[in-house]
């Protein structure tokens, strides 16, 4: 991995024994904002039950959502189903925001059996107390950074992108060293 | 680094995600040009630096995002209690047994 | 093998040979040893020079609180490193290690003159000596402390080492892998439970390494080792080694130092050199155990006088005698059992010298049985020997009367003034410490951390107490984690509990004034030097401590705070827990940079936002500068020209035909929400609510205080919708802001925020051919005058991408930002690139951009503005709806300051010489008047200008709008610069230029 990478494409950024880092494909990413009152409203025409616990998920019909603040949601879709789900949206009564962000952020999908220690490198909360099928809005080396804990040791990461390049960074070093650590 | 409640996420979370926003309780008011220059300048200025149980303001920035209340003594660095914006001011006689439960 | 190794004893592989060199001499030791323990295995104990003296100085203990034998380590280029105490760095193969602070040579060092002018250099020397005369500070004193000053020599490369950090959750850590540690992890085990071990020692155990004559539930001491260690490890506890805590910090949070590589022959591929561990423990036990006090008596520093229990370590843990002669001096029970191993280890302990009158028959007993002469009521006065001690000379003690002296020949003497409690993470916590009279010591009292001592740390002695109040502090810890604890009943033979007296300095019966009787090794601070503190005038311990530095060396006090407090309080004549202690700080032992540092460091150092268009920069050769957080073009150089020459090419390509910038660092909120238009209203300080849909405006935000805080172009996508733009390094805080009153102040609104920051990237096209450049790649709106006037914005498509497309200029000439999903920016910009070429388009960066902008007056807020800055004061009182019945900063606008006259302004600067100015240069309007000059402003801005055919300058002047024309003077270090006040407009004031 260069050094000097300034943009990143899909694909592995690191495989050790210890981790696998890739960049995943591109998806389409929408941030959701309402009361509570228009999320019965908002789940029909989005097509999936929006759970209202911060850090629980819901998924169906290909979509996912995540509850990230009291009125906070982010619905991970097929990029090209992003068109018609804010056109869904439009026509929802409701107050509410709903903003295209999937050229926002890339998501990092990060795997193996010391995924978890990988992410104690830069991470200040317990990744033990995200429950599998969870996720979390928190901070990584700095960066404001979503990680969905999709299993024990396996973890998606949401990233702005011009941040990508220096997290992406550490997880080489990461990867690595817990690789090298002895048994 | 400290250790806070997040109100609103209901989870004890490290420092580093939250940023402080300074004293709670200073409403800005809903008419400030009805204010004399005194009471204006008491409202932009004048916070009360408390030694002991301080209401003031967090945000859970790399979280859910949202301000919300504490009082913490400035002497012990203790958090006695945090709740939600918007909440009247708990009486610090019933925080004082509450301090050190959150282990 | 060495006369001073004895076989069958200790713990090192003496089949494992280790060569490794020290000051370029090779030695011999095996695996396991410490530098220190091998070099005594080789009968050298003169390991370094003292910091102030340059007395010759050996080992003094066994572990991290060794304040003498510093050395340096070096394994190749940046590999060098300074004060490692000799006790804890382990030897490898090749290891080459160096003594410090000696001139040419350790055994003769001409900086030991200062030990002969030893009288002069007393406590507060340097306050004393160096106040006069005043001018030759700068030139004699201090590069002559400089010189003197500074332990060890710091490495002049690079470091070439990883560092690493990592935070780790658990629900107990244990401080000390001792018997009290290991006890309450046992206890306090379950399933479930995270517990972890932490030791700052190669090997886990403790006491229980230099105690191998117990034994524990039938087993030898060793062996019962082994076998708890397997259960802790089979149970899922996590014991690491080599791993200092070094803090203790709020909320059970402590830092760990873990020493990876420093003990390996060779570097292990990807592996850090040191770890930082963040920890954060639902419960603490601290379990560090006790230091062994030094006794302060005329010449107690002589290589060779070292801690008992250092001795008692060197022998059972590494199997090396320190001397075939050695004389005890105590006053503790203790250090007799250090003359007792030696003994049956082969020395010939030539006596047991104790200061009090009576010890336990058993002692006695048991010296006698093996022949050891014992000398009780006892003072050491003085020793003998040059670069090792030879001889000791001790005096009956009869009351307060000193008898004659005898001299005992020895080979080593070996001290023990009993033990402290180790308080230093203790303290960190801001816990309160207790006096105990009959150990006269403090002991751990009260902490708000959750967090329990256990064993020696709290005053008790020997390995059953150790194991038995281990256990104890380990169920009360798992009854505080929601779990039962483990019962543990343990018995422990040949136990060594005991008790001794705590001494002051010892009496002698020559003067002691005279006697260097050292109470800190490191900074050689003596006993004479601590009581003239006290005649001095130094009341305050945290006084005495400064003047003298008594335990403000590397070692921080560990051996000498209490024999310090002791001396000290006696000389005021109070009582010690009176007088108290001075504070412990982190770090508990010296930590390298590098550890603290982690991965931040080089190319991580910190976070570098990069743009989707800043390959393209970098690809053509752009010079960058940090801007926040990002990194941003600043120019774009062609072979040959310097920053000036490339500013000023693009800044005339781009008035004269079209210029590209990258513009995707602004930050971007998306307002959305039927409030949208009410919260605009009220957070900036124009009117939005008359502004089409399709239109956009130039937005001015202030603090509630009535200052600038942000500035940007703003648009109305919709009805409910706006896309606010904010300045690049005001972005999160902008955010943070509009938030702040959303959440906290009109929670009411029905109005979101969304960052959209990195949704676009950002490409701004200006100059005459801007829009020809453009509209052929357009689909969804003409370009033109009519159909797409200066300050409207659209979604349509460019060059078949979804676009929102703004038409605006910060040069003053037709410009647009095109914004798109960030990913395709650099294709869009490529394309534009290319098809540009016909226009002779150029890239220009931050540089440019900023001469363009001044050259039309336009501020970049906190280079124009730096907080006290009004609307008004910059000249922009037209952005300000007035009408408005609020909006944050109005009422501040009308604070008295605010509106009172001779408030500085923003106004234009034209140098008479044609000059450019320092930006940052102080104004005056009298150049004649006296020092020191009332300064009336500052310059903000100042560039060559091309266009306006001179250097241009803005400048924040007092009372500048009433001063137009007015010449002011700018004094600068060689002359005086005149100027006269302008206009801020310095290029096409008619904005002819912005039209299509």
């Amino acid at each position: 991995m260069s050094m000097e990478i300034s943009s990143l494409t899909p694909g592995v950024l690191v495989d050790t024994p210890a981790a696998r880092v890739a960049v995943q494909p591109a998806a389409g990413r929408l941030s959701l904002r309402a009361r509570k009152a228009a999320l019965p409203a908002l789940g029909a025409a989005l097509g999936v039950s929006l759970p209202t616990r911060i850090g629980q998920r819901a998924a169906g019909g290909g979509i996912e959502a995540i509850c990230l603040g009291p009125d906070e949601w982010t619905i991970l879709t097929p990029a090209d189903a992003v068109a018609g789900l804010l056109a869904a949206g439009a026509g929802v009564d409701h107050p509410h925001s709903l903003v295209d962000i999937s050229a926002r952020e890339l998501t990092l999908r990060i795997q193996g059996p010391r995924a978890a220690d990988l992410l104690t490198l830069a991470c200040p909360r317990d990744i033990d107390t995200i429950p599998v099928g969870e996720g979390r809005r928190t901070v990584f080396d700095g960066a404001t950074v979503v990680l969905w804990r999709d299993g024990e040791n396996s973890f998606r990461m949401d990233i702005w992108n011009s941040f990508a390049p220096h997290l992406a960074r550490l997880m080489g070093i990461g990867a690595r060293e817990l690789a090298a650590e002895p048994a | 680094m400290l250790l806070i409640h997040c109100p609103y996420c209901d989870e004890t979370l490290p420092e580093a995600e939250f940023t402080y926003a300074g004293e709670a309780h200073v409403i800005r008011p809903p008419d400030p040009s009805a204010l004399s220059d005194d009471d204006w300048q008491g409202f932009l200025f004048i916070r009360s630096n408390t030694r002991g149980p301080h209401y003031e303001r967090w945000r859970h920035f790399h979280g859910c995002g949202r301000f919300f209340n504490a009082v913490r003594d400035t002497v012990s660095d203790r958090f006695l209690t945090t709740y939600p914006a918007g909440q009247p001011r708990p009486a610090l006689e019933t925080l004082t047994a509450a301090s050190e439960d959150r282990k | 093998m060495s006369q001073y190794r004895v076989p069958g004893r200790g713990r090192v592989d003496l089949s494992r040979p280790v060569d490794f060199t020290f000051d370029g001499r090779s030695y011999r030791g095996a695996q396991g040893d410490s530098v220190a323990s091998a070099l005594l295995a080789n009968g050298v104990h003169l390991m370094g020079r003292s910091f102030k003296y340059h007395r010759p100085r050996g080992a003094i203990a066994a572990g991290s609180e060794e304040p003498n034998a510093l050395i340096g380590t070096s394994r190749g280029a940046g590999r060098f490193e300074p004060n490692t105490r000799a006790t804890m760095q382990e030897i490898w193969q090749g290891l080459e290690t160096t003594s410090q602070n000696k001139f040419p040579s350790l055994k003769w060092d001409v900086g030991a003159v200062n030990d002969a002018a030893y009288m002069l250099f007393s406590a507060g020397f340097y306050y004393k000596t160096f106040m006069w005369p005043k001018s030759f500070w700068n030139k004699v004193y201090e590069p002559f402390i400089r010189a003197a000053a500074g332990l060890g020599t710091a490495p002049t490369e690079a470091d070439p080492d990883q560092y690493a950090s990592r935070y780790l959750h658990c629900d107990l850590l244990i401080v000390g892998a001792g018997p009290a540690g290991l006890a309450a992890a046992r206890a306090a085990m379950a399933e479930g439970l995270r517990i972890v071990i932490v030791d700052e020692n190669a090997e886990p155990g403790g006491s229980l390494l230099s105690e191998p004559q117990a034994r524990i539930d039938g087993l030898p001491a060793w062996d019962w080792l082994d076998d708890e260690l397997a259960a802790l490890k089979a149970a899922g506890v996590r014991i690491m080694t080599r791993t200092t805590a070094i803090g203790y910090y709020h909320y059970n949070m402590l830092a760990l130092c873990e020493r990876v590589t420093d003990h390996l022959p060779s570097l292990p591929a990807d592996t850090p050199r040191e770890r930082m561990w963040r920890v954060r423990a639902r419960q603490v036990v601290l379990a560090q155990g006790a230091l062994e006090k030094p006794l302060v008596f005329h010449g107690n520093d002589r290589p060779g006088v070292m801690l008992a229990g250092a001795a008692q370590t060197y022998l059972n843990r590494y199997g090396v005698k320190v001397g075939n002669a050695p004389v005890v001096v105590t006053s503790h029970d203790s250090a007799w059992y250090a003359g007792f191993d030696l003994q049956e280890a082969g020395a010939r302990v030539q006596a047991i010298v104790d200061t009090r009158p009576h010890v336990r028959d058993d002692l006695m007993d048991q010296a006698r049985a093996l022949g050891i002469p014992v000398r009780l009521s006892h003072t050491v006065t003085a020793t003998s020997g040059r670069l090792r001690v030879s001889g000791v000379r001790v005096n009956p003690v009869s009351g307060a009367a000193v008898g004659a002296g005898q001299q005992i020949t020895c080979d080593a003497l070996l001290m023990s003034g009993g033990w402290t409690p180790s308080l230093h993470l203790f303290s960190h916590t801001q816990g309160k410490l207790a006096w105990d009279d009959d150990l006269t010591t403090f002991l751990p009292h009260e902490t708000r951390e959750a967090c329990v001592i256990a064993g020696a740390g709290r005053g008790l002695w020997g390995i059953e107490a150790a194991l038995t109040d281990g256990a104890a502090r380990g169920r009360e810890v798992a009854a505080a984690l929601g779990h039962p604890g483990n019962p543990a009943a343990v018995s422990v033979e040949n136990d060594r509990p005991g008790s001794g007296v705590s001494q002051k300095e010892l009496p002698t019966d020559r003067n002691p004034g005279r006697a260097k009787a050292f109470v800190d090794y490191q900074n050689d601070v003596t006993a004479k030097d601590l009581r003239l503190a006290v005649r001095e005038g130094m009341r305050s311990i945290e006084h005495v401590k400064r003047y003298t530095t008594n335990g403000m060396a590397t070692d921080q006090g560990k051996m000498s705070n209490i024999n310090g407090l002791n001396i000290a309080a006696d000389a005021l004549g109070r009582p010690a827990p009176q007088v108290g202690l001075t504070t412990f700080r982190p770090p508990y032992t010296p930590t390298t940079f590098g550890a603290f540092a982690g991965y931040q460091r080089g190319a991580h150092f910190e976070v570098t936002r990069k743009t989707p268009i800043d390959p393209w920069a970098e690809a053509h050769g752009a010079v960058f500068e940090p801007v926040g957080q990002w990194r941003r073009a600043r120019y774009f150089p062609q072979p040959g020209e310097d920053m000036d020459t490339a500013v000023r090419r693009e800044c005339r390509q781009t008035r004269e035909s079209v210029g590209i910038f990258d513009a995707s660092t602004l930050g971007k909120i998306e307002v959305v929400g039927p409030d949208a238009v009410t919260f605009m209203e009220r957070m900036y300080t124009n009117p939005w609510a008359k502004l089409g849909v399709g239109r956009c405006r130039y937005g001015l935000l202030l603090g509630d205080d009535g200052y600038i805080r942000d500035d940007g172009v703003i648009g109305r996508m919709a009805e409910g919708r706006f896309h606010v733009t904010t300045t690049t390094g005001g972005a999160a805080r902008v955010m943070n802001m509009m938030e702040d009153y959303l959440q906290t102040e009109w929670p009411d609104l029905d109005v979101w925020l969304t960052s959209t920051t990195e949704q676009w990237s950002t490409i701004a096209l200006n100059g005459p051919n801007a829009a020809k450049l453009l509209a052929p790649l357009v689909e969804g709106v003409e370009l033109t005058e009519d159909a797409f006037p200066h300050m409207a914005c659209i979604e349509c498509t460019v060059a078949g991408m979804p676009a929102r497309l703004f038409r605006v200029s910060f040069t003053g000439e037709i410009g647009f930002e095109v914004n798109v999903p960030a990913p395709l920016g650099r294709k869009l910009w490529e394309i534009l690139w290319d098809a540009g070429q016909q226009y002779g388009i150029v890239a220009y960066g931050t540089e440019a951009m900023h001469v363009l902008r001044a050259e039309k007056g336009y501020i970049i807020v906190g280079q124009d503005t730096d907080g006290t800055v009004t609307p008004y004061d910059a000249g922009m009182g037209w952005a300000v709806g007035k009408k408005k019945p609020d909006f944050v900063g109005k009422r501040g606008l009308a604070r008295p300051d605010l509106a009172a006259k001779g408030r500085k302004q923003l106004v234009g600067l034209l140098t008479e010489d044609r000059s450019k100015l320092e930006e940052g240069a102080q104004i005056v309007f009298d150049p004649n008047q006296p020092i020191p000059m009332k300064m009336v402003g500052h310059v903000t801005s100042s560039y060559h200008s091309d266009a306006a055919g001179r250097p241009i300058a803005l400048a924040l002047v007092e009372g500048g709008h009433d001063r137009m024309g007015e010449v002011v003077h700018i004094p600068m270090p060689d002359r005086t610069i005149a100027a006269k006040i302008t206009g801020t407009v310095f290029v096409d004031p008619e904005n002819t230029r912005l039209k299509i």
